[in-house]
């Protein structure tokens, strides 16, 4: 595949980048992070060699870059495969309600439905880092201290990006970066800056922060909503049979009173459990759509 | 012989073992180890020579990483990006114990195999 040997480390990596082109963006960013971290090791631990010559004597024990590109893309698969846990390869039932209650058993739909409730949340969170952040930089960019103040977000908000990633990988499955974003070549202070403007993730991440607040109002309401109405006619039932036999009384010799009427009635309590149960069963297909959806758009956003 | 048929033979034996060698490795430090320098320990444990491409270990230690097996945490060095060590966890340890058994029964029955010497 690749003729000739790169000649330095950015060389390798770009190389590196290229046999990677059609595979998981995050899985590319782990690849080069990985091997930018070899490399610098095996240049510090050869003092005096020229770059180009550990590279050389580095290819044959580390690996070509398209040997390296093989191995993660065999690894991902196989390993992946070898630790997976028998119960997920169970072939999935053909009855559409066992398939409906098949959720209970899918620890994702709970962290799914978790994640909703968090997400206001961290969406407050971030959008007040965000915004924070960006008047800042922009209030202090006269002055010297803008400088620090800048890259200082930027490199909290990869902090965020990474952190935000892995969580959503735990809950949706999406495979997301296990390395923060690689840093680019060793500059001065100026390049670094003008390389991370020029950086369109660090842009995206920002508007994925932004982002997350509207979204999380939304999902917290949504699951909010949904979750203590179903809870609610799941007790409904309890509440009407306790009136009627006098074992409790919500408000001294105050009734609850039911609206409509017919749902104090035997068929009514029926109802109101089949249907509490429908919802919050949906709730959880929903969220685990949902936020598999939002994982995916993330990503978008969050990986290069 | 064929120089491609053993190599091929040598890749397809190293896809499981690298993970059971890389848990042997962490579990015989004391301290917590980075990807380089558990590639050299590796490299020296064979007299210098490595048996299996030194980059192939990164994204196996990731994938024991996101299993539970090692755990992982990040220092800064001066040396290029911040380096991630990593220590066998209790589940590791189990995994270990387990394979390094298959391992055992594995290689003395292709060891009898291959002698001949079976009664």
């Amino acid at each position: 595949m690749s003729g000739s040997t790169p000649r330095s480390i950015d060389e390798y990596l770009a190389a590196l980048r290229a046999a990677l082109a059609d595979e998981d963006p995050a899985l590319v960013q782990d690849a080069l992070y990985d091997a930018e971290e070899y490399l610098r090791a095996e240049v510090a631990a050869n003092p005096g060699m020229p770059e180009a010559d550990v590279l050389e004597r580095v290819a044959g024990r580390y690996g070509r870059p398209d040997e390296i590109a093989a191995a993660y893309r065999d690894t991902e698969v196989k390993v992946t495969r070898a630790f997976q846990p028998p119960a997920s390869i169970r072939p999935a039932s053909h009855s559409p309600l066992k398939q409906f209650l098949s959720v209970y058993s899918d620890p994702r739909a709970y962290m799914s439905l978790f994640f909703m409730f968090l997400s206001l949340i961290t969406g407050i969170v971030y959008f007040t880092f965000a915004v924070t952040g960006i008047s800042l930089s922009i209030g202090l960019a006269i002055l010297i201290i803008g400088l620090p103040v800048f890259l200082a977000f930027i490199a909290i908000t990869r902090a965020i990006s990474l952190a935000e990633g892995r969580l959503l990988e735990a809950v949706s499955g999406e495979r997301m970066p296990r390395r923060p974003v690689h840093p680019g070549p060793n500059v001065g202070l100026w390049e670094r800056i003008v390389a991370t403007v020029q950086d369109t993730p660090t842009w995206t991440t920002l508007v994925y922060l932004v982002m997350m607040l509207p979204l999380g109002t939304i999902y917290f309401v949504a699951a909010t909503t949904a979750f203590s109405l179903g809870v609610s006619l799941l007790l409904l039932p309890i509440a009407g049979i306790a009136q009627r036999l006098d074992w409790w009384l919500p408000w001294g010799d105050e009734r609850l009173l039911f609206s409509p009427r017919w749902l104090d009635t035997p068929a009514g309590w029926v109802f109101c459990v089949v249907f509490g149960a429908f919802l919050l069963t949906s709730l959880l297909h929903v969220a685990r759509m949902v936020v598999g959806l939002h994982a995916r758009v993330a990503k978008g956003l969050l990986v290069t | 012989m064929n120089d491609s048929h053993t190599r091929k033979f040598q890749k397809e034996l190293n896809v499981g073992l690298v993970a059971l060698v890389l848990l042997a490795v962490l579990e015989r430090s004391s301290e917590d180890l980075y990807g380089y320098e558990i590639a050299k320990r590796l490299q020296r444990a064979n007299s210098g020579e490595a048996l299996f491409k030194e980059g192939t270990v990164y994204p196996v230690l990731r994938a024991l990483c996101a299993n539970g097996f090692l755990t992982s945490r990040v220092k800064p060095s001066s040396a290029g990006p911040p380096r991630r060590y990593y220590r066998i966890t209790r589940d590791g340890r189990a995994l270990l114990a387990q394979w390094s058994g298959i391992w055992a029964q594995t290689r003395d029955f292709v060891d009898r195999v291959i002698r001949g010497g079976e009664s």
